[in-house]
């Protein structure tokens, strides 16, 4: 297949967000000749995961609200004054491929109703009550405390950390930058394996794989990229000397490092980038994870330019620690996410590449089922989203959880103990990606605490 | 020891101090075991200046070295938002025990008054945060109680707020109100800073217990848990047992937590019912007073934390005075407080020991007094690790300087002025167009950074050492930062902030003098002799007779200086 010109590329993007704009059905509608077009500026091995991470505990309860009349009423009873009206729910009441045991029923809160398309499309995958766990555990083994447990449950930044690393806050590598380390050599340029267009976190370095960040326009150019610097030809020069100069002292170094990595990349990924504008990735809302979201799909969709075969992304957004407020923030951060990761979708979907890309949220933690009058406290396990065009979607992953405090499923006000952990779900995405059965232990330690016919959860076929 | 021990000789002329910091270790050592820790509470700081060095010739054995100005603006570094010539003079003067001393005696304007008197709190701005920023930039350039302003920002990072995390009304209001208790506190007594920010509206809004209600049998709700908690892991105690000098104790090799979801669910208890005192929005004021209780909401029954308990029935402040003092007699508390204070004034890793020696103060300023700031800052300050010369050459020592404080450096070192007297600097907190942080700003109750954050996958991790501000340190801001120095030193800022560099436009045609002078402003004389000489380069490949030469040069020797990681980092 030819290569697109940098202008056909462009053109291709313009028709196709035209078409996305058309109504919800327009992605589904590509024909095949440009799905084909589009393919060919992204390598046909290609595969890309998306991290969403939502800082600060979702709110788990309110995100997937229980819908069958026996489980909403003890949803209901829980949290009164914070639970969604259930005539409010219908319209996003989820309708799985299988029914679920016991007649157990979920709806999207109704904020989320955009991403209602994928999953009734079945690129949407539910993954139920997923945590951080260092092995499998009961609720009989959490209270006689005979399994470790991952240090410092409840509290922000080492869940976090775990979440993201296998480990409390301190972490030094994470499982999105280990994935990095065993795929990142067939990669044109190692840098560009794990990209954060959010900051810093801990998921995106490896052992020997790096984190690059990029900004929400793309990599930042040292003074417009002026070739004096002050009128100084040999003063610009300097600059770029002086930022970059290694040195003894470790934190020094640290930071010439960065800077010569920033300055090194700077034209390669800017090159790449003017082949696509931000203007033609017109799905987009405004907002700051849209923009991430928006300059990953910029990115993927230059793929090939950067000799890249698969990359590992991260975004956030935080303002999910609603110990109050719950009722009046919550539907809108639910929205922001929904809106944005619709539009990233159906952007792959324009590009032909949907199947190739694979986005997953993941959270501190989830929070309390009781409320604390008008919001709810730290908890654990959580609900989490998968999608894609390689997932196996409109199903629900794992088994709901009893809803109360006290069940056999939660360990007190409604903190889930987690029937699914973070490693499975890791692992199922770490699969998909190209990580084999063998090396599944250097990405995710604690994986060898679970059964292996347990590793891949199936969300990805 | 008296006072005028610690004290230094009058100021030598600022001769050539390119060697660097360079105290003898015996004339470091009997100082430091003069001047450590017991000195904090000298009745003294009202005395003038003048008093401090009344010895006509001085004395031949006893007397500590003169501070040379490189010693002096190092110092400054550590203990202020940057140098000034008339700074590393006034040091040089009293000497950094004295310095100290005086320091807590400065005045300050409360951010309050100024945003009042500046129209910040008028209902026009009841529904943003404008002129907080403007009051917090004016402060830390200008007020010459620097000292407590430097400790106030490193206070401000362990008892964080964001401002924009704030939902009343005036967040500019509240976030002065919450930088008032800090700075009113930050050289006084750490059990009086407990309380105030624990009765401050904008913390109960920030951390969501204002209105807090205690447990409601038939709906089923318990009380909000965020302040019990964060108070606990991050204002005070942290989420392992430290042994007194920081270090974890341990459990069959094993950390031993500091407290239970239990202890954490029952002091939520203590913290319901706090109400503000007033409904009155038409004006701030209710947010500047503190929170009283509403003993409707509030719970009564007993509560017991930490191995301490609330009887059933105590009135509101009374079970809030318990739960504060058992926090603050907490063995935890002097160690990792000193540990996050000195990590924010002088380097990322202490050593066990000099955590020790701090946290000794902390425990007990020497008169029985715990929790005293001033002593504390002041052990911090002496201590062989903050003053001797190891750091200036060891690997691991010192500090990445945060952003903010970077961009301070430059408006103190080169006579900043607002030609408006508003300072609009604005929020910062851009990362790619301006410093990616903002004093005041933070995204959450955990800072911009975490005191235990290595950057993963590097030489510093692999070497089992902390660099919290490489936490907001990447490719994107590392460019970001330069950018805006540029523009800001060619330009000022907005319009109205503009530095006086005539002191240097002097001296430009002279190279020599020129990165000389920056280099002691802005780093102590800590950039090698190889950054000086390609500075010099730089400047001198300006001609003097070209346009503007004289900006020029003075611009490329402060840029060029200024993204050097060896200005970067503050040894």
């Amino acid at each position: 297949m030819t290569p697109l010109t940098d202008q056909s590329r462009r053109a291709f993007l313009k028709r196709s967000a035209a078409l996305g704009l058309a109504g919800s059905a327009g992605p589904f509608v590509m024909n095949l000749a440009a799905i084909g077009e589009a393919a060919a500026a992204t390598s046909a091995d290609y595969k890309a995961l998306v991290c969403v991470f939502l800082y600060g505990g979702n709110d788990y309860a309110n995100t997937l609200p229980p819908y069958d009349q026996a489980s909403y009423n003890l949803y209901q009873a829980a949290r009164a004054n914070l639970a969604h009206a259930r005539d409010g729910l219908a319209p996003t009441l989820l309708d799985p491929v299988s029914a679920l045991a016991g007649g157990r029923q979920y709806a999207l809160a109704p904020t989320l109703s955009p991403l209602m398309p994928l999953w009734s499309a079945g690129r949407m995958a539910v993954v139920l009550n997923v945590g951080t766990l260092i092995q499998p555990t009961t609720k009989a083994q959490y209270t006689a405390g005979s399994v470790r447990l991952p240090p410092k449950l409840f509290s922000h930044n080492d869940q976090q950390s775990f979440w993201q690393a296998s480990n409390a806050e301190g972490a030094t590598s994470g499982w999105g930058g280990r994935i990095g380390d065993l795929l990142q050599s067939g990669n044109g340029s190692a840098t560009l394996t794990c990209i954060n267009a959010s900051g810093n976190a801990v998921f995106m370095s490896g052992r020997s794989a790096i984190q690059y960040s990029v900004g929400s326009n793309g990599p930042i150019a040292l003074l417009n990229n002026g070739s004096t610097l002050f009128g100084s030809a040999t003063a610009a020069q300097t600059l770029r000397n002086l930022m970059t100069a290694p040195s003894a002292q470790l934190l020094a170094n640290e930071h010439a490092t960065v800077s010569k990595r920033a300055l090194d990349t700077y034209a390669q990924v800017n090159s790449a980038l003017g082949g696509a504008p931000a203007a033609n990735f017109s799905l987009f809302p405004t907002g700051n994870l849209a923009d991430q979201l928006k300059i990953v799909a910029r990115l993927i969709s230059v793929s090939q330019e950067l000799g890249a075969r698969r990359q590992v992304f991260f975004v956030s957004i935080g303002g999910w620690d609603l110990h109050d407020n719950l009722v009046a923030q919550h539907p809108g951060l639910l929205a922001t996410v929904a809106n944005a990761l619709k539009a990233f979708y159906d952007t792959t979907v324009s590009l032909g590449i949907a199947d190739r890309v694979t986005t997953f949220t993941a959270s501190d933690f989830g929070r309390t089922l009781t409320s604390n009058d008008d919001g709810s406290d730290h908890g654990w396990g959580s609900m989490h989203f998968v999608l894609g065009g390689a997932v196996q979607g409109r199903r629900f992953y794992g088994t709901p959880p009893a809803i109360g405090s006290n069940t056999p499923d939660d360990v007190g006000q409604g903190r889930l103990l987690p029937g699914i952990s973070v490693d499975q779900y890791a692992a199922t995405l770490a699969t998909w990606f190209g990580v084999t059965p063998s090396q599944m232990a250097t990405v995710l330690p604690n994986i060898g605490n679970y059964n292996p016919s347990s590793w891949n959860l199936g969300f990805l076929g | 020891m008296s006072e005028t021990q610690c004290d230094v000789a009058p100021p030598v002329p600022p001769a050539d101090d390119s060697d660097g910091a360079n105290w003898g270790v015996l004339a470091t050592a009997s100082l430091l075991a003069a001047c450590g820790g017991s000195g904090g509470s000298s009745s003294s700081s009202s005395a003038p200046p003048a008093t401090v060095a009344p010895t006509p010739t001085p004395a031949p054995t006893p007397a500590a070295p003169a501070i040379t100005a490189a010693q002096a603006s190092r110092f400054l570094q550590q203990a202020t938002f940057g140098a000034t010539t008339a700074e590393i003079a006034r040091v040089q003067t009293l000497g950094f025990n004295a310095w100290i001393t005086d320091q807590a005696s400065q005045p300050r304007t409360a951010h309050w008054d100024w945003l009042v008197a500046n129209n910040f709190a008028a209902t026009a701005t009841m529904n943003n945060s404008t002129g907080f920023d403007n009051s917090v930039w004016r402060q830390i350039i200008t007020e010459p109680g620097q000292l407590r302003q430097r400790v106030g920002m490193a206070l401000s990072e362990i008892m964080v707020i964001g401002v924009d995390g704030v939902n009343l009304s005036w967040r500019q209001m509240n976030g002065g109100a919450w930088l008032d208790v800090l700075l009113d506190n930050a050289l006084g007594n750490f059990r009086t800073l407990m309380e105030r920010v624990t009765y401050l509206p904008a913390m109960a809004s920030f951390l969501t217990y204002l209105g807090n209600r205690r447990a409601n049998a038939t709906t089923g709700s318990l009380p909000d848990e965020n302040y019990a908690r964060e108070l606990m892991q991050l204002f005070t105690l942290g989420l392992y047992r430290l042994n007194a000098d920081g270090t974890l104790q341990l459990a069959n090799g094993q950390p031993i937590e500091t407290y239970t979801q239990t202890d954490v669910s029952q002091l939520a208890r203590v913290f319901t019912g706090l109400v503000l005192d007033s409904t009155d929005n038409t004006n701030p004021d209710r947010y500047r007073r503190p929170l009283i209780f509403n003993n409707g909401i509030r719970e009564t029954g007993a509560s017991t934390f930490l191995g301490a308990t609330v009887p059933a029935g105590s009135d509101g402040p009374t079970a809030l005075r318990i739960a504060l003092d058992t926090i603050f007699g907490h063995p935890n508390l002097p160690p990792f407080i000193a540990r996050q204070l000195i990590q924010r004034l002088v380097t990322s890793n202490p050593s066990p020991a000099y955590v020790g020696r701090v946290a000794a103060v902390f425990s007990d300023n020497g008169q029985g007094v715990r929790g005293d700031l001033l002593a504390t800052v002041r052990a911090i300050l002496l201590d062989s690790e903050a003053r001797g010369d190891a750091t200036l050459t060891s690997t691991s020592g010192g500090k990445l300087r945060e952003p903010v404080i970077r961009l301070a450096n430059w408006a103190r070192a080169f006579g900043a002025t607002s030609a408006g007297g508003l300072w609009p600097i604005g929020d910062t907190s851009s990362t790619t167009t301006r410093l990616g942080q903002s004093y005041g700003r933070s995204g959450s109750v955990f800072n911009f950074f975490r005191p235990g954050y290595t950057p993963p996958n590097t030489a510093i991790a692999n070497a089992n050492l902390v660099a919290p501000e490489f936490q907001i340190t990447n490719d994107v801001t590392v460019v970001a930062y330069v950018n805006y120095m540029q523009a800001t030193i060619q330009n000022g800022i907005a319009s109205d902030v503009r530095a006086d560099y005539s002191p240097l436009t002097a001296i430009a045609n002279d190279s020599a003098a020129l990165v000389d002078q920056v280099n002691l402003l802005l780093t102590a004389n800590q950039l090698s002799a190889a950054t000086v000489a390609a500075i010099r380069a730089a400047v001198d490949s300006i001609a003097i007779t070209a346009t503007n030469a004289a900006q020029n040069r003075v611009y490329t020797a402060i840029l060029l200086t200024m993204a050097a990681p060896e200005y970067l980092v503050q040894r």
